[in-house]
């Protein structure tokens, strides 16, 4: 994809900060598929932070050190919300072996391969799926960076559509968007570092099929066609 | 102003600047003390540029403690080269602020954060005491903008005005806004390359 001076004014608004909802959503999905906007927009952030030093201080209403760092504490392995997820995995390995059928042992053979990999605390796998027998796309969270991927099973490329993937909780209200997926290859995603950890650890994942590029209103179009929660890659 | 008053301001924000990357080096090195004393050296700063786009308090307090988690996951990935650490952390809350301000509505002209008076809307950046090389350069640039560009690129940069907020604010068209940023964004780029 060749990049255009509209990409860099993109870009230069995207620092700036005057994109409209829908704008910033979809510019920040393209910069996690297109390494030269991904350029730009740092580019232009670099140009722009020195005006973030100047701005005035301004004392807030309560001392917030304790809550974020209750927060990142959180990140530590091993915490009883893992335990909790445990317990999660093992009803949900009975579920799918009850389920039988060829795409769920598929499902559990991810979960386990995922689990061969050097033990990785805090990291999560959700098989975000239609039913047991149909995984589509399997996600993997390491909570620790806040960091999210994506890799397609058995969804397939739609002409003119794009996946688009959403968190939902109800701590945060509406669905809200986590990026367009590539039904092709793996997606990294670095969003999920906006949210607090109890919330990326309960929320529902579900993937939607959206106009090409991903909604644009920062609203899901339609009701979700896969969906999946979050459970623990076992040590 | 004159290199004479330049010279020691530029030399104090040099040195407050390598405090605050030795902080980040020990905040990517996992230590907490660390954390806790550069939370207290930059919070304010921070707390500063996500009150001024997100006018409810508590968003504001959300998008700050949200700024802090992702700076202590993404303090190792901070580069001296491309700026300074305090611009890279309040680059990191701007960022939260936006997002969090274009989910939920546009931002509103009536809704003052508390404490801020409707005059003092616009931020300054020439009253900032210490000013490092970069921002001196982008200042100057800053100011090779007419009157009207500049103040409609300071109001985006400190208050998150959109460009519908920017076409209400100079009561121009939503057209001439966009033509206006990409001037001014254009000519800022090929000032601070020259």
């Amino acid at each position: 994809m060749t990049f255009s001076p509209d990409d860099d004014f993109a870009a230069a608004e995207y620092a700036l900060g005057t994109l409209e909802a829908g704008e910033r959503a979809a510019l920040v999905a393209r910069r996690l598929r297109e390494p030269d906007l991904d350029a730009a927009i740092r580019a232009w952030e670099a140009r722009l932070s020195p005006l973030a030093e100047a701005t005035p201080p301004l004392a807030p209403p309560t001392d917030f050190l304790p809550a974020i760092e209750a927060r990142i504490h959180a990140v530590a392995p091993a915490s009883d919300a893992v335990a909790t997820l445990r317990r999660r995995l093992t009803r949900w390995r009975a579920a799918a072996i009850g389920a039988t059928g060829i795409a769920a042992a598929l499902a559990i053979g991810i979960v386990g391969r995922e689990a061969t990999r050097p033990a990785a605390p805090g990291e999560f796998v959700a098989v975000l799926q239609k039913s047991p027998d149909s995984p589509a796309f399997v996600a993997t969270v390491n909570l620790a960076r806040g960091e999210l991927t994506v890799r397609p099973v058995a969804a397939r490329p739609q002409a003119g559509k794009s996946y688009e993937l959403w968190i939902i909780d109800p701590k945060l209200g509406a669905p809200r968007s986590l990026g367009v997926l590539d039904a092709s290859a793996v997606t990294r995603n670095p969003r999920l570092s906006g949210y607090d950890r109890s919330v990326v650890e309960d929320a529902t994942y579900a993937v939607t099929i959206e106009p090409e590029g991903g909604s644009s209103d920062g609203k899901p179009s339609g009701p979700p066609v896969f969906v999946g929660k979050l459970v623990p890659v076992e040590p | 102003m004159s290199s004479a008053e330049a010279a020691p301001a530029a030399t104090e924000a040099k040195a407050a600047s390598d405090d605050l990357a030795r902080l980040l080096a020990r905040v990517a090195a996992r230590d907490t003390a660390a954390f806790a004393a550069l939370y207290r050296a930059t919070h304010a700063v921070l707390y500063g540029a996500v009150a001024r786009i997100l006018t409810r308090g508590d968003a504001s307090g959300e998008a700050l403690q949200e700024a802090y988690v992702r700076i202590w996951e993404k303090a190792g990935e901070f580069d001296p080269a491309k700026g300074s650490p305090l611009a890279w952390m309040a680059t990191i809350a701007r960022n939260r602020a936006l997002d969090e301000v274009r989910r939920v509505r546009p931002v509103s002209l009536e809704e003052m954060p508390e404490g801020f008076e409707p005059a003092a809307d616009t931020v300054d950046p020439l009253a900032a005491r210490d000013r490092s090389e970069r921002l001196a350069a982008l200042i100057a640039c800053l100011g090779n903008l007419e009157a009207d560009k500049r103040e409609a690129v300071l109001l985006a940069y400190y208050r998150g005005f959109s460009r519908d907020a920017l076409a209400k604010r100079f009561a121009a068209p939503t057209a001439t806004i966009k033509t206006w940023l990409r001037r001014s964004l254009m000519q800022l780029r090929d000032c601070l390359e020259s």
